[in-house]
């Protein structure tokens, strides 16, 4: 409560369903994991409170999303505000990995966010723990021809984890953490004020509905 | 220890015994076929629709006992004495050997670690279907009771508590002792009802397949709950599943047989769904043993009887119902079906369900779930004014003006939304979520609307609830409120308490008044609001005059009388003005609030 004054950094974690998102968040902020995670239905949230730099102290807010694409319809409110974006896939699944850039797409319609070119995401490849004959075969160029090659090439941090075994979890929400934080600094700097236009253009007078309305 | 475990621990639950099936009609009347022979051939389905006229409407006129009359109108405390009097009938003797057999596979579940022999292939997906279901509740009976007072588990497999509960043992097991007392007697009442029906219950099969026809005196004692070992029966019959089921004779077994090599988007999602659906039940989790331990080792690679039904009635009705296909939630509804009933109703009920209870709330674009939240928050700001005034904000901590509600609806309802989808399942205790289950089926989707309406009211009277009111708004508070409101139903332990308060006159807040049609006026209005504010967003998004000027020509139906230009910029009715509201029980509420207000400013 007396914390107020902590920075609040604000996460947002997307990708396909299954790719293990609640078991990154878990892990992360309990470090613990189970197979009894029940499906996330809508969004759920957690924080934890570290320390950046040795001296920074910031809350991370980190929302867990439900990865079926129909649930975005729920989730435009929550997107906003967001200090940094993590895309999820899992390296057991090709399709996950190719989904990656329209959870990029969708997140920046939905968060609207003032500077796309150069908000922060970052990659996360989970479940690096499974035996190596279940990964996608030629994972890394694969993942090079996303990140490099493709028009609005995905060209952020990438890290591989296993939530499970506790692999590079720690290590990536370090640099998420980092990369909020700067985020957050620059919407400071710049006033703080997402673009609001588009939600205004739609945010008209609703009409009552036609009863009485023969005039 | 690791020893015993990694030996076959699923196999405990599957036994399938015989006598405590769930009895199916079909069989029940099967002495009276031999008068209907005539209709002999596809008899099961030309049997079953003489079934409709003793559940349907000639019900209430069916014949009853002499002494119908007596026990129709009596009062609970008459009937208390005349339970007294005809406790001799229901012998304990009787009771608990009928459930001898459950209780047995029970024991074996709980109480035995050494697995028993596995009593059926388990590679014949065929046989698992057609085989006679296990009742998977464990029954009301003084016995029982203390068993599962000391098990891990609770009547219906799920374990009691763990970290992702809102209370711990202790706690539901001081709760379940006086719970379980109030179930004996409300099954006893039951027992006594039926028979004043003319269904006494029989002594070779103790769970009823025909229930009294909906009464006022019938909705009292569902509100006050259904015997658990007779939901399954008690919800289908209520919902109308024996009509639907009649009407489709044959049907599931069929897309179960299309859909067996079926491998899609849906079936992915399912497939990754299935042991995340109730990890924490013994019917569903293969690898948690009869002391409650949880295995690591041998994940997945033996399922459950139920994940395997489970996995067919999901991807069966994913192929039934195509503009809704596989939504997660489902699994969740499913499965809870599934422990209480054979998985043909289980499907028949989700279709019941999502057609017509809660219409498109799980369609892909999930329409049905913002039209809902809309008139969710309508009725807080209408009915609950207090909390309205905190929650009505954006995640920004903005003000929400009236015409604002539904096209930028409040954090609050990404909560609320999944109590539509789940309907409250793992969103609260569960019994709790049980005995609005019991009220759902019987008296249809008010039920979400009374019950979520109680909840929030719940949240804004209590003391925790207090701090985040009373700051300014920000988002920090937003997020604060978010997560109490996210966390409290878990600990709503005391279901009789929730039930009270939902309907209670006198004492309770009064949403029980709440009424279906109130519910789908205001559905429509907001659905037709919501058409609007889409085609408007259509029209407003990055589009070419052109675009534009073609959409808006477009004879597409979608806005009758809605092509004018004008429309695109809207008029200036406030938005309630196309709802009328239920003014008695909107001013008892302001009644409520004032005397609680009256009374705290004085001390
Ligand atoms: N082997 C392995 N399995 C994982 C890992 N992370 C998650 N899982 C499993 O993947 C499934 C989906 O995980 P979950 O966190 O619910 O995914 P979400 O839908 O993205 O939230 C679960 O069965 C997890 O146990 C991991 O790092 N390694
Ligand atoms: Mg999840």
């Amino acid at each position: 409560m007396s914390s107020r004054k902590k920075t609040l950094l604000k996460v947002i974690i997307l990708g396909d369903s299954g790719v293990g998102k609640t078991s990154l968040m878990q892990q992360f902020v309990n470090n613990k994991f189970s197979h009894q995670y029940k499906a996330t239905i809508g969004a759920d949230f957690l924080t934890k409170e570290i320390i950046i730099d040795n001296n920074k102290p910031v809350t991370l807010q980190i929302w867990d999303t439900a990865g079926q694409e129909r649930f975005q319809s729920l989730g435009v409110a929550f997107y906003r505000g967001a200090d940094c974006c993590v895309l999820c896939f899992d390296v057991t699944n090709e399709k996950s990995l190719n989904n990656l850039t329209s959870w990029k797409d969708e997140f920046l319609v939905q968060s609207n966010v003032s500077n796309p070119q150069d908000f922060p995401f970052i990659i996360i490849g989970n479940k690096i723990d499974v035996d190596d004959s279940k990964k996608i075969p030629s994972l890394q160029k694969k993942l090079h021809n996303i990140t490099h090659n493709q028009l609005g090439g995905l060209n952020y941090p990438v890290f591989e984890t296993s939530a499970k075994d506790s692999i590079n979890v720690e290590a990536a929400f370090e640099v998420i953490a980092k990369m909020a934080l700067q985020q957050e600094e620059l919407n400071a700097a710049s006033g703080g004020d997402v673009n609001d236009d588009y939600n205004d253009a739609i945010n008209i007078h609703l009409d009552g509905e036609s009863s009485g309305c023969g005039c | 220890m690791a020893t015993t475990q990694s030996t076959n621990s699923e196999e405990a639950p599957i036994t399938p015994k015989k006598s405590s099936m769930l009895l199916d009609p079909n069989e029940y009347n099967k002495s009276d076929n031999a008068a209907n022979s005539h209709q002999r051939n596809d008899s099961s389905y030309s049997r079953n629709f003489s079934l409709i006229d003793m559940y349907g409407e000639e019900a209430a006129s069916s014949p009853t006992g002499p002494d119908s009359n007596d026990h129709g109108s009596t009062s609970d405390e008459q009937l208390d004495y005349q339970m007294l009097q005809s406790l001799d009938e229901f012998s304990f003797g009787e009771i608990s050997t009928d459930h001898n057999v459950s209780q047995q596979t029970i024991t074996q579940i709980r109480d035995t670690p050494t697995p028993q022999p596995p009593q059926h292939d388990e590679d014949d997906d065929d046989e698992d279907r057609l085989e006679i279901r296990q009742q998977y509740v464990i029954p009301t009976s003084m016995g029982n009771e203390t068993k599962i007072l000391n098990s891990p588990f609770d009547r219906y497999g799920f374990r009691k508590s763990s970290t992702h509960h809102g209370f711990t043992l202790e706690e539901y097991n001081d709760w379940f002792k006086e719970y379980s007392e109030y179930s004996y007697r409300r099954k006893k009442k039951w027992e006594l009802l039926m028979k004043s029906h003319g269904l006494p219950i029989q002594e070779d099969d103790p769970v009823p397949t025909r229930f009294p026809p909906k009464s006022d005196k019938v909705k009292k004692m569902i509100r006050k709950g259904i015997p658990p070992e007779w939901r399954g029966n008690a919800w289908f019959f209520y919902a109308g599943g024996y009509d639907k089921l009649n009407r489709n004779a044959g049907v599931y077994h069929q897309i179960v047989e299309n859909t067996k090599n079926i491998h899609n988007k849906d079936t992915e999602v399912i497939e990754r769904d299935l042991h995340r659906t109730f990890p924490d039940n013994i019917y569903f989790n293969e690898s948690i043993d009869a002391n409650g331990n949880t295995l690591t080792v041998p994940l997945h690679s033996k399922e459950t009887p139920l994940i395997k039904s489970l996995r067919r009635v999901l991807i069966a009705f994913a192929h039934y119902q195509p503009q809704i296909g596989y939504c997660q939630s489902l699994n969740f509804l499913a499965g809870l079906l599934l422990l209480f009933m054979e998985e043909e109703r289980a499907f028949w009920m989700l279709v019941i369900l999502t057609e017509r209870i809660i219409p498109k709330v799980h369609s892909a674009d999930l329409e049905g779930v913002h039209t809902d939240q809309g008139v969710l928050m309508l009725c807080v700001k209408e009915y609950i004014p207090q909390l309205w005034s905190i929650l009505g904000t954006t995640f920004e901590g903005e003000r929400l003006s009236d015409d604002q509600i539904l096209s930028k609806l409040p954090p609050v309802t990404l909560v609320t939304s999944s109590w539509f989808m789940s309907l409250f399942v793992g969103i609260m205790p569960t019994e709790t979520t049980l005995r609005i289950w019991d009220i759902l089926w019987c008296e249809g989707s008010k039920t979400v609307f009374r019950f979520s309406l109680t909840i929030l009211k719940l949240c804004l009277d209590n003391p925790e609830f207090d701090g985040a009111k009373h700051s300014p708004g920000g988002e920090a508070d937003q997020i604060e409120l978010f997560q109490f409101v996210q966390n409290f139903p878990k600990k709503i332990l005391d279901c009789s308490n929730l039930v009270d308060l939902c309907f209670k006159k006198i004492g309770g807040y009064g949403f029980g008044s709440l009424s279906q049609d109130e519910i789908n006026k205001c559905r429509e209005f907001v659905s037709k609001q919501r058409e609007m504010m889409n085609y408007k967003r259509r029209l407003s998004t990055k589009m070419t005059s052109e675009e534009r000027y073609t959409l808006m020509n477009s004879s597409d139906g979608q806005l009758d009388g809605n092509n004018d230009i004008h429309d695109v910029y809207g008029f200036h009715r406030p938005i309630m003005g196309g709802v009328v509201w239920n003014r008695s029980i909107s001013n008892k509420m302001k009644k409520t609030f004032a005397k609680r207000n009256s009374s705290r400013s004085s001390t």
